[in-house]
């Protein structure tokens, strides 16, 4: 199964014309990529690639930034996690963003703080998703009321990010402890239920959740063969021609 | 002109940001400037009818030469507009202009120091407003904020690149097609296909020191990485190209891919270390350096086998450091973060920097670096557990954790961590930017319960190679 990370198959042509012509740096651009955001967030779907051209073009005309398309684009790369999709739209972020909040809010004119305090508390989401901490990424999640607002305009965000843990999950485990399960899922009761044998497909018996076997879970010990060709006898052959003629 | 050339001392200073590889060449190359150029001021003097031609081909020949590392700003604003007015008449005269390029590298080398001026002078802006102490220079610099802008720097490079087709021709090449057939007037010149082909490295360039990582790769999709392909023939270019690939590669999480990348470049030069001349061989061994150290983070984070050169290299230069980025934990942290900082580009923020708060200029290299070292973070504990799980087939997740005096919660994060970034995509064929998910630890385990059970890839005994050896030494 190839994986092409310049293209998904929901991206509409005209985006797709976009990205591909050097309209990709045409500063009337930006509505547009801003409008397909907004469109990802609603319709849960994710062009990494496309994002990525629009923070672009923020990096190169600072004064058309807005801050929220920023963070709903990081956001967005939240849900696809462990994917480096975060990591690639810090890169194309104002060097400053992640200087600590308490050295540049010393600062008489640090114009935007704001921004740089919600990337900072992002990052610490993608960081404890990236470490599988996910108990605490939900206890961070409802720790603070700008989280809410951040991840406000992303559909589904919480699902989106569960079953992205129930992704990894599935790669490592078979069977589970419920307590265990519920925390990382950041559940509890009929809902957790629910997400669990209804999206899953996971089994429940007592205290235990049975993930199916899968190609990831199995853990099979293999022996690697040599894959011989014929090619690295062409000279031993070609030597015992010689040698008759 | 005359500015220009005033300023390109003969060399630069030895610690300054230069890729020196390119030096070399550029050294190489100005003797024979040189000498030309005194031919052509006799030939001046006795045929006036020639001038127009000397004078551009000086100007061509100037557009190659270093510009020195510490020359004053006029200097670097003058090479600018020269750089402006010479691709102006490339790309905007009627039709395409007849010149010879002064030697077979000029291409390359004129694209190579118009990058290299470009990244030397945003670095200096911005060191400029952080430090904040040379009002005139400020000044200077906060009156003129498109020079050096990145939207004409990649205009000339996108036009030189749509001028001669070079995609277009590319392509055809790769269906086996006659590329003539869509050159095009500008694009069957060989200096506009030169000029075209180098400005796509340009580009790979570029994108990566802005940090846009993935476009850097997307770039490079019509030109296909082997042997045949026209930037090997320019031993710069070459060595330039694998650089950058590779280390995109890397900060997109695609270890094996960047390894496979530096290995080829690297096993190339030391194969042809001795047919090189010996000053070219010195100046490209900073980059040379650069690249082991940057396998070396590599390794670490995906431990494969090298190819035998390049591991008793890596041994002889970063032995120690590689042994303590393998055995990783907090401590491997200041070793990663040295070796990025010496062996990353010269990163660059493309917009005028912030004149009036200099604290939020943060030098790009910081901001690159903390991304960076987040993922180092993320898997510094992998190779400890892996250590630890190849001695057992089952193991209890407590008693483990009991051995690694950590929580059995933190120990099941570790565990999930290490198997999702075994998981890496790998290119297979196509655009440099697509890729296969492999599994590409030779360790595997899963949890049951509390309980790990781990299972290994033996690899079975390789005989065709003794097979064949002995066989050859037998007849």
């Amino acid at each position: 199964m190839g994986i092409a990370f310049d293209s998904t198959a929901e991206r509409p042509p005209h985006i797709d014309v976009i990205l591909n012509g050097l309209d990709r740096y045409n500063p009337e651009s930006t509505q547009i990529f801003e409008e397909y955001v907004s469109q990802q967030c609603e319709g849960r779907t994710h062009d990494i690639y496309a994002n990525l051209a629009l923070l672009k073009l923020y990096q190169f005309n600072p004064h058309l930034t807005k801050d929220e398309v920023i963070t709903n684009v990081l956001v967005k790369a939240l849900t696809v996690f462990p994917s480096p999709d975060f990591s690639l739209a810090l890169h194309l972020l104002p060097p400053h963003i992640l200087t600590p909040i308490s050295a540049s809010s010393a600062l008489p004119a640090a114009g935007d703080a704001p921004l740089s305090e919600a990337v900072q508390k992002l990052n610490v989401l993608n960081n404890l998703l990236g470490q599988a901490s996910y108990s605490a990424f939900w206890s961070t999640l409802d720790s603070d009321d700008l989280y809410a607002d951040l991840i406000a305009d992303v559909s589904g965000f919480e699902e989106l990010i569960r079953i992205r843990i129930a992704l990894t999950i599935s790669q490592t485990v078979r069977e589970i402890e419920r307590s265990v399960l519920e925390s990382w899922l950041g559940m509890q009761g009929e809902s957790f239920e629910k997400f669990v044998s209804g999206v899953c497909g996971w089994a429940m018996s007592g205290s235990v959740i049975k993930v199916p076997l899968n190609k990831e879970n199995e853990a099979k010990g293999t022996i690697v063969r040599e894959n011989v060709k014929m090619e690295q006898f062409s000279r031993v052959i070609r030597r015992a021609y010689e040698q008759t003629a | 002109m005359s500015a220009f050339q005033n300023g390109a001392a003969p060399s630069r200073a030895v610690d300054d940001d230069s890729d020196v590889e390119e030096e070399a060449l550029a050294a190489d190359y100005r003797e024979q400037v040189q000498y030309e150029g005194m031919e052509e001021l006799e030939q001046v003097n006795s045929m006036s009818l020639a001038q127009q031609t000397d004078d551009i081909q000086s100007r061509l020949a100037a557009a190659a030469q270093p510009l020195d590392f510490s020359a004053p700003l006029e200097t670097k604003f003058a090479s600018y507009d020269n750089y402006c007015s010479l691709f102006h008449f490339i790309l905007n005269s009627e039709g395409p202009v007849d010149l010879e390029p002064p030697s077979y590298y000029w291409a390359w080398d004129v694209i190579d120091e118009f990058i290299y001026q470009f990244n030397s002078f945003c670095s200096y802006r911005n060191r400029v407003a952080r430090q904040a102490n040379n009002d005139e220079e400020i000044q200077i610099l906060r009156e003129a904020p498109n020079t050096w802008g990145c939207y004409s720097v990649l205009n000339v490079l996108y036009s030189l690149i749509q001028r001669s087709q070079i995609n277009e021709q590319l392509a055809a090449v790769k269906r086996n097609e006659e590329p003539m057939a869509v050159a095009g007037d500008y694009g069957s010149k060989s200096l506009y296909r030169m000029l075209g082909y180098f400005s796509i490295i340009g580009l790979l360039r570029v994108h990566c020191l802005l940090g846009d990582f993935s476009l850097a790769l997307k770039t490079l999709d019509d030109i296909e990485l082997n042997k045949k392909a026209m930037f090997a023939r320019v031993m710069a270019a070459h060595f330039t190209t694998y650089y950058y690939v590779g280390f995109s590669y890397m900060m997109m999480r695609r270890y094996a891919d960047a390894i496979r990348m530096f290995s080829h470049i690297l096993i190339y030069v030391s194969r042809t270390k001795n047919f090189q001349k010996n000053a070219q061989y010195d100046s490209i061994s900073k980059k040379n350096d650069q690249m082991y150290a940057l396998i070396a983070i590599c390794v670490a984070f995906h431990p494969t086998r090298l190819d035998d050169t390049i591991h008793t290299a890596l041994r002889e230069k970063y032995g120690d450091q590689l042994l303590k980025l393998q055995r990783g934990g907090p401590e491997s942290l200041p070793i990663f973060e040295e070796l990025f900082r010496s062996a990353c580009p010269k990163f660059i923020s493309p917009t005028p920097p912030d004149f009036d708060n200099p604290e939020l200029n943060v030098d790009p290299l910081e901001h690159h670096l903390s991304i960076f070292m987040d993922e180092v973070k993320t898997n510094m504990w992998s190779p400890t557990v892996k250590s630890y799980l190849r001695l057992y087939t089952t193991m209890d997740l407590k008693k483990l954790a009991g051995f690694l005096e950590v929580e059995p919660e933190k120990l099941r994060g570790w565990l999930l961590v290490n198997k999702q970034r075994s998981r890496q995509i790998r290119w297979t064929d196509n655009g440099l930017l697509d890729g296969e998910v492999v599994t590409s630890s030779d360790l595997d385990y899963a949890m049951q319960g509390d309980l790990i059970h781990i299972s290994e890839a033996k690899v079975g005994r390789k005989l065709v190679d003794w097979y064949l050896r002995n066989l050859a030494r037998t007849y």
